[in-house]
């Protein structure tokens, strides 16, 4: 039976109803815990045409550029395979004409999705990039990369960045609850940003909780339920990258991927086998148990380190004390009704 | 007789006594990391480590595998996001980053970004990440080229360094007086800036090298200060530290690769 308040969906339907060709896509996770199911999903279906955006663009934008999904990229960090020998899908698509990019550091593009989320159309940055390349050299932005205006205070040249409003999010976190209330810890970086800034959001979790969990660690919960699309519960969604509180990086899985995405038939090799060889993430797992055992898996698994629990009690839930008084007026109900009935307060 | 070290733990204790006690330090991925480390427990207790992700105040009890590596310490201090982490060094909270880099000149302006053209690289290097933004307003940065090049002319700037030397940085009003990078470590020397002119020398050399070694990377004729010192031998203790906390670090990248892709191959077994 459907629950109304569910937004449980599987990964395939998730990334079939609210990824479109020609989006504007982001990758919410920053460098750590990467929603690496949710990426594989996205290129099982042959989504296409994006604008790409990605705080740290390393192993998911190479998967993503390696398999063709992606026309242009705006980031701040690309991966290189092999040193100096080797390369990266990202350089062989600039090369090849098939991509377009656009620089920032990692403050300016963070800043652009922090507008998004404010609703704001444009925000200062800081102005030291003035002096380099990231400001001198554009891509398919052009003008519209950096623009400085005068500010209305102090009379000094702000560097400004427009704000961004990507039309979808991916994102994994620890956990979440059916209804998409989305808690995530450890490295915040720029996940919060990157999910609100954008019009919908496919969250993927390694657990879905019950709302109680939600509601006494609040704290927690960087996205809230109305901003969700849809909610995933996959287990190792991250792998080959790390959750806290979870697992650690796999070296061996991730040294795999890196020694091959240093050649496009190196990489398309490996997507082969681990991208479109696995219908979803259990086949994943099983298959690596399959080629591999499971020692290695067994041997990244967290030891459990708690966080201290934050006491959100109070005094009391209701108005009315033990002996049926409103705490602060002393009065029974009854009480109170004859006086409200006295003072000419109740109306027949 | 002290015990014998590698270049790595050489390199990793240079960089590590840029560090003072009670500083505010960013940590790059690394060497950067086990300096970190290193200076906290041997030279600066009271340095408070932070990495860009928002990560703040952690004892690392592992090197980092990059910027947002919660999985390297058991908890830490304050947990804040990227956004903060770069208004706080906006505001001068922050006293000493650590960058690497692919290209530099003589002035200490840093590309790591692209060599060849920008739109069509010859090899595309992994970008600003906060190199930029810290380089503008640390109040000292402290540069690491392992694998990189002396240019005379860099193919991108990425990141500011003294600009066109003498008081251009100051001059062009972006960036905090007296900011900037405060020394340069290679594989060959230590390298320090001109008070004045700002150009780049030599200040400290590795044991082994020679004068020649430095300046045949080097496409200007590098100044070397007169009073040229010889990084010290390390001591047991700080050779000791580097070993236990980061073995893979001590070995060099090469060979700790080498030696893990054969343990690796060895433990992945199908069932």
């Amino acid at each position: 039976m459907k629950n109304e308040n569910s937004k449980i969906m599987t990964a395939k339907d998730a990334i079939s109803e609210f990824v479109h060709d020609g989006d504007q896509l982001v990758i919410g996770n920053y460098t750590v815990g990467s929603c690496a199911e949710l990426i594989y999903e996205v290129i099982r279906q042959g989504k296409k045409d994006f604008t790409l955006y990605s705080q740290s663009g390393i192993f998911d934008v190479e998967v993503l550029v390696g398999a063709g999904c992606v026309n242009r990229l705006i980031t701040t960090y690309v991966l290189r395979a092999g040193g100096r020998k080797g390369g990266s899908a990202v350089e062989r698509a600039l090369n090849a004409g098939t991509l377009e990019i656009e620089d920032y550091t990692n403050f300016d593009y963070n800043a652009r999705l922090v507008a998004g989320m404010h609703g704001f159309t444009f925000i200062q940055v800081l102005e030291g990039v003035m002096a380099t390349d990231l400001f001198r050299k554009r891509s398919f932005m052009g003008e519209d990369k950096f623009r400085v205006i005068k500010c209305p205070y102090t009379g000094k040249d702000l560097l400004t960045v427009p704000a961004a409003n990507p039309d979808v999010c991916i994102v994994h976190v620890q956990r979440a609850d059916k209804s998409g209330n989305a808690q995530y810890w450890g490295a915040l970086g720029s996940v919060a940003a990157a999910a609100l800034a954008s019009k919908r959001i496919v969250v993927s979790c390694e657990e879905i909780v019950e709302h109680d969990v939600i509601r006494s660690s609040p704290h927690l919960t960087i996205i809230p339920a109305y901003r969700v699309s849809a909610v995933v519960e996959i287990p190792w969604g991250a792998h080959p990258t790390e959750v806290l509180g979870h697992y650690n990086i796999d070296f061996f899985m991730y040294g795999l991927f890196v020694m091959a995405d240093g050649t496009a038939d190196g990489l398309k090799a490996w997507m082969d086998e681990w991208i479109y060889g696995c219908e979803n993430r259990a086949a994943y797992i099983d298959r690596y148990i399959h080629r591999f055992g499971s020692g290695i898996l067994d041997g990244i698994k967290a030891k459990a380190f708690y966080s201290a629990p934050a006491n959100y009690g109070s005094a009391f839930t209701t108005r009315w004390d033990r002996e049926g008084r409103e705490r602060n007026m002393g009065l029974t109900m009854e009480e109170l009704e004859k006086t409200l009935r006295e003072r000419g307060k109740l109306y027949d | 007789m002290t015990k014998p070290y590698t270049l790595q733990e050489l390199l990793v204790i240079a960089v590590a006594k840029e560090i003072r006690d009670h500083e505010n330090i960013i940590l790059g991925v690394g060497l950067p990391t086990t300096a970190g480390a290193l200076a906290k427990t041997l030279y600066a207790p009271h340095a408070t480590l932070m990495m860009e992700s928002g990560i703040i105040d952690f004892e690392p009890l592992l090197p980092l595998n990059h910027i947002a590596d919660a999985h390297s310490c058991r908890g830490f201090s304050y947990a804040t996001d990227l956004f903060s982490a770069f208004t706080m060094t906006y505001r001068g909270f922050v006293d000493v980053c650590f960058l690497g880099v692919g290209q530099i000149d003589k002035y200490g302006n840093v590309n790591t970004t692209a060599i060849g053209d920008y739109y069509k690289p010859t090899m595309r290097l992994p970008g600003s990440g906060g190199a930029a933004d810290f380089l503008s307003y640390a109040k000292r940065t402290v540069l690491t080229m392992l694998g990189g090049n002396f240019v005379n002319k860099l193919d991108y700037m990425t990141s500011p360094g003294y600009l066109d030397g003498g008081d251009s940085r100051d001059k062009s009003g972006l960036f905090p007086k007296g900011s900037g990078p405060a020394m340069l470590l290679t594989t060959k020397g230590v390298f320090r800036f001109d008070p004045e002119t700002k150009e780049i020398y030599l200040a400290q050399i590795h044991p082994r090298v020679s004068i020649d070694d430095v300046k045949k990377d080097v496409p200007w004729d590098l100044k070397i200060a007169p009073n040229l010192s010889e990084t010290p031998h390390p001591t047991d203790e700080e050779i000791d530290f580097i070993r236990r906390f980061a073995p893979a670090m001590s070995a060099g990248r090469e060979l700790s690769l080498e030696l893990t892709i054969n343990n690796m191959m060895k433990k992945a077994k199908p069932t």
